[in-house]
């Protein structure tokens, strides 16, 4: 049985119709726009934003499936950022360390833009089949060899992990204890294993380059390709909107200094 | 840094750059939640064990196959983030290094592509390859991702070094037992695979090499330098290492 990775979400909603390019190009424009302000009540604003096209994508479930990520996300930043940002008002002081309102309020908008980055990035995967993805990144200019290889490697990795999955169980019904709570022997015992499907993986190597050749491939060779999107007015309109929100952010951030906690970071 | 462009024009290696790329993010998502250090950003990495050997078996298309392998674990492991593109040119390097530095950190090296495991020279140019590797990824992704407000430098280049050279140290074994079978009977070896006759040993390439070391211990111990700060040591750091590893 081949294993299901993916967290594409099959609705029909309007940013399942977009051109995977504008939504390539979409995603990084929110990532920009995200490291515009280090205060966290701009950063929520960002995020409930995304919340928002979640909700209209239909895709809300998908950003549940990995909620304890998000949640240790952002209690690791806002645990762990203040001990390392200096600030004037000092809250705490304890053998050299030093927590201020400065750096926790940073830390909480550290989480925050965090936790923003990962569900801007799921938002793409929930309403994006790889293949699409694949698709405009080749549109967007990324040569053919290194779409084919990425495409190929997709395509691939559930198979693989199937095949290691077969390989530590046929292990482990012989007796082999993975379960072991020591990293460090679990990783030992991984090196071992790694070996069969290493070799089997590599079989399979000269078996495509073969039917690779056979068929003629050329990686320099020009291509069409079934799947043509078209980028339409509504595509225009959603980068349009994301411009114009980056312009505003980098306004308020280098005109008017808002938004900022602690000058001179992201 | 030639072979790593010249490569997309071998069907061969861009098919081996898929499969390497495949047993990375497969291995990547299978471990990806079992054991995570920093959530979202590093775990305890089994497929540390893939990178030296996949650098220095398939050279360029291993080095590739790690970066695109490292992307697509984000996407199936749903953390695709703007560290993702300081991740692949992070594990980019860490199968670039290997075979790059093999021939070129003289007099480390012995000049040849070639792994033989009675030789005590080769050991331990595997082991000082596997932490500049290592540390090399640690450098980049770390400075990237303390730039964006991730996580601080201080504390993920040192947790990723770590797991890279342990995963590495491990990963000799693989190395060990893979060589052969892929040199003589797959023939997959990549000078092989892209008919490259003679290694690289020129003045400019070790001058490079060494330029790539002095960044990796420059962005691992700098820090502790009094008066130094981790931000000024990780760019200094990425600088030299991005700029030596131009000249391999």
């Amino acid at each position: 049985m081949i294993m299901n990775l993916t967290f594409y979400n099959d609705e029909a909603t309007w940013l399942h119709r977009l051109d995977p390019r504008t939504k390539i190009c979409g995603v990084l424009l929110i990532f920009v726009i995200c490291l515009c302000f280090n205060h966290p009540l701009f950063i929520v604003g960002i995020l409930a934003g995304v919340l928002a096209i979640f909700t209209t994508a239909k895709s809300l479930k998908v950003l549940w499936k990995l909620r304890f990520l998000l949640v240790l996300l952002f209690v690791f930043s806002v645990v762990l950022w203040p001990f390392f940002i200096k600030g004037k008002t000092i809250l705490l002081e304890w053998h050299g360390l030093e927590v201020s309102r400065e750096s926790l309020l940073y830390g909480l908008a550290m989480g925050l833009r965090l936790t923003t980055f990962v569900s801007a990035g799921l938002l793409l995967l929930a309403t994006t089949k790889n293949e699409e993805i694949t698709n405009g990144l080749i549109r967007l200019g990324i040569p053919y060899p290194v779409a084919f290889a990425l495409a190929t490697a997709i395509r691939l990795a559930p198979t693989f992990a199937d095949a290691g999955a077969t390989i530590v169980q046929a292990q482990v019904s012989r007796g082999l204890d993975l379960d072991s709570k020591n990293i460090f022997s679990r990783f030992k015992r991984f090196a071992p294993l790694s070996i069969p499907i290493f070799i089997s993986a590599m079989r399979y190597t000269n078996f495509l380059a073969m039917a690779l050749e056979s068929k003629g491939f050329r990686p320099d060779a020009p291509r069409t390709s079934y799947y043509e999107p078209q980028t339409t007015g509504r595509d225009w309109l959603v980068l349009g909107s994301l411009m114009l929100i980056l312009a505003a952010c980098l306004y308020l951030r280098l005109s008017l200094h808002w938004g900022i906690i602690i000058s001179g970071r992201l | 840094m030639q072979h790593a462009l010249l490569m997309w024009k071998n069907t061969r290696m861009i098919v081996l750059t898929a499969v390497c790329a495949a047993i990375y993010a497969a291995t990547l998502i299978a471990f990806k939640t079992v054991v995570p250090i920093i959530p979202g950003v590093t775990e305890v990495r089994v497929a540390g064990v893939f990178p030296m050997t996949f650098g220095f078996l398939f050279g360029p298309a291993g080095a590739w196959g790690l970066a695109i392998g490292n992307v697509i674990g984000d996407i199936f492991g749903g953390t695709l983030s703007p560290v993702s593109i300081a991740g692949f040119i992070g594990n980019f390097l860490m199968g670039y290094l290997p075979y790059a530095l093999w021939t070129t950190l003289v007099p480390v090296s012995n000049g040849t592509y070639a792994w033989d495991a009675k030789s005590v020279r080769n050991w331990l140019t595997y082991i000082v390859i596997a932490f500049i590797s290592g540390a090399a990824a640690a450098v980049v992704i770390g400075t990237f991702a303390d730039a964006i407000g991730m996580v601080p430098y201080a504390i993920i280049s040192k947790i990723i070094t770590i797991n890279n050279f342990i995963g590495s140290l491990i990963g000799i074994l693989l190395l060990i037992a893979v060589f052969d079978v892929t040199k003589n009977q797959l023939r997959l070896f990549w000078p092989e695979v892209m008919d490259v006759s003679a290694a690289n040993t020129g003045l400019k390439a070790s001058f490079g090499a060494w330029l790539v070391a002095a960044g990796c211990i420059l962005g691992v111990f700098g820090g502790f330098v009094p008066g130094l700060s981790w931000t000024v040591v990780s760019w200094l750091a990425t600088c030299l290492i991005m700029g030596g590893s131009l000249l391999l």
